[in-house]
């Protein structure tokens, strides 16, 4: 049988591991941050709200965005985006409206539609997040575009990546910091292992199930049919499971089908009478 | 050349008979309801492995018909799938439409391509495409333009709960 989706992604963090540095390193890179690649920086609004969250792996939401920025341009390295600027504002449109019902409405969020045939979706610290032509393609509606970009925004606004960087090697910095030249910040670069690999990461099953949850939520509080990413997860769940386009989807999420019935098991009884719009004229087709 | 094998791809998915009506096993046992809603009447109960023909989608709702009776089931209490084959002929022409050989392997010259780990660990950094992602930033008061134009109307609704008790 053809099954499975995964779409929805893996991102990674890397900040989370100052324990294991020296006083130093933590100085060299506060000052690296300050100089270096960020530009964005979330408004002040949401200050507080992120300030208590981030306190909860020690990290500044300066920090995580820095990380994510480098993550989302190795990424880009990898596949660039869809050279169709009606598109991309379309799902920044979609993206930043689903993003606004979350507990981080503030931060400066951006999304994009890749090229790559793949079937996939990533999401990088501090609000980065892509999906692939491949997926896209895929989708039938508004709603399960934001279904999909929810999913994303579930596993940002959960800080699933950053946990995962704080837990893994890839922060073991050990102190010696790297001079070679590779583009972006090399420090911040040195973080998160080779290229954008951590997007390539396998979550716990339990964060893939938490955002779900969130998405379908966020795109009921937003006004859509919060069943449309339920549908794109039955589509994907349709592919065989040796399509290369899914591959690397199919490796790093549970199989659609465990997820639909997760879902089930709480939407059902929750959400089964709540209308939303699915705005199918209004869903941007890419021309092939 | 491309063209003409794109078009033979079409061709075969159009001849398909995938618009056949689709059909779904029942996952959890449900009842049937006359209408798309909680209180509406039941009908019937499917059980778990019933057959049903499924005739549209409306919110988290199916339209069904089976020898038990006809009517609205929870969509994800059906999981979809009456046409599923092991040889995988739908997986293989998507496979084609994008690019891809059986082998994983991406063909074509068309640009576009898949996304591995090989690739993503070699990726090079790319400020010029992260400038221009972030060219594209919409504004939270933009967004709430855009949801207007849609008559997309903001809701209240609490995260669900998870379903596994997972100590933590």
């Amino acid at each position: 049988m053809k099954a499975i989706m995964k779409y929805l992604s893996v991102t990674v963090l890397m900040l989370a591991c100052s324990t294991g540095w020296s006083f130093d390193f933590e100085e060299e890179f506060k000052k690296v941050i300050k100089d270096g690649v960020q530009k964005k920086i979330e408004e002040k609004s949401d200050a507080a709200t992120s300030s208590a969250l981030l306190g909860l792996v020690g990290i500044s939401q300066e920090e995580e965005i820095t990380i994510g920025r480098q993550i989302a341009g190795n990424l880009l390295g990898a596949s660039a985006l869809i050279k169709d600027q009606s598109l991309q504002i379309y799902v920044n449109n979609v993206g930043r409206w689903v993003a606004s019902q979350s507990e981080r409405p503030d931060l400066t969020w951006h999304f994009g539609v890749i090229e790559s045939s793949d079937v996939n979706a990533f999401a990088a610290p501090g609000g980065y997040i892509f999906l692939t032509r491949g997926l896209y393609s895929l989708l039938q509606n508004e709603a399960e575009l934001a279904g999909v970009l929810g999913h994303e925004i579930g596993h940002v606004i959960r800080k699933h990546h950053l946990k995962i960087l704080q837990q893994s090697s890839l922060v073991d910095l050990g102190g010696k910091l790297i001079s070679r030249r590779i583009g972006g910040n090399d420090k911040v670069q040195k973080l998160i292992g080779n290229g954008a690999e951590i997007v390539a990461r396998s979550l716990d099953k339990n964060a893939e199930f938490e955002a779900d949850r969130i998405a379908v939520v966020l795109a009921a509080r937003a006004g859509y049919d919060a069943f449309a990413l339920p549908e794109v997860l039955q589509q994907i769940g349709h592919f065989a499971k040796d399509d290369g386009s899914v591959a690397l989807l199919f490796k790093t999420h549970p199989h659609p089908d465990d997820r639909l019935e997760k879902l089930g098991l709480v939407m059902n009884d929750r959400l089964e009478d709540v209308k939303g719009k699915t705005l199918v004229a209004r869903f941007y087709r890419i021309k092939p | 050349m491309n063209s003409i094998r794109l078009g033979a791809v079409l061709f075969a998915l159009l001849a398909m008979p995938a618009f056949a009506a689709e059909t779904g096993s029942v996952i959890r046992t449900d009842g049937i309801k006359v209408e798309p809603f909680r209180d509406a009447k039941t009908i019937a109960t499917l059980t778990v492995g019933d057959k049903v023909e499924i005739v549209k989608k409306k919110g988290g709702w199916l339209q069904i018909k089976s020898p038990k009776g006809n009517g609205w089931v929870h969509m994800l209490n059906v999981r979809k799938g009456g046409m599923r084959k092991d040889s995988g002929d739908i997986g293989g022409l998507l496979g084609m439409a994008s690019g891809r050989a059986g082998t994983g392997k991406v063909v074509g010259t068309t640009g576009i391509r898949g996304l591995d780990e090989v690739e993503l660990q070699s990726a090079k950094y790319n400020e010029t495409e992260l400038n221009l992602v972030e060219s594209y930033a919409i504004s939270r008061a933009e967004a709430q333009m855009f949801a207007i134009q849609g008559k997309l109307v903001a809701r209240k609704f609490d995260y669900l709960p998870s379903p596994e008790v997972s100590p933590e």
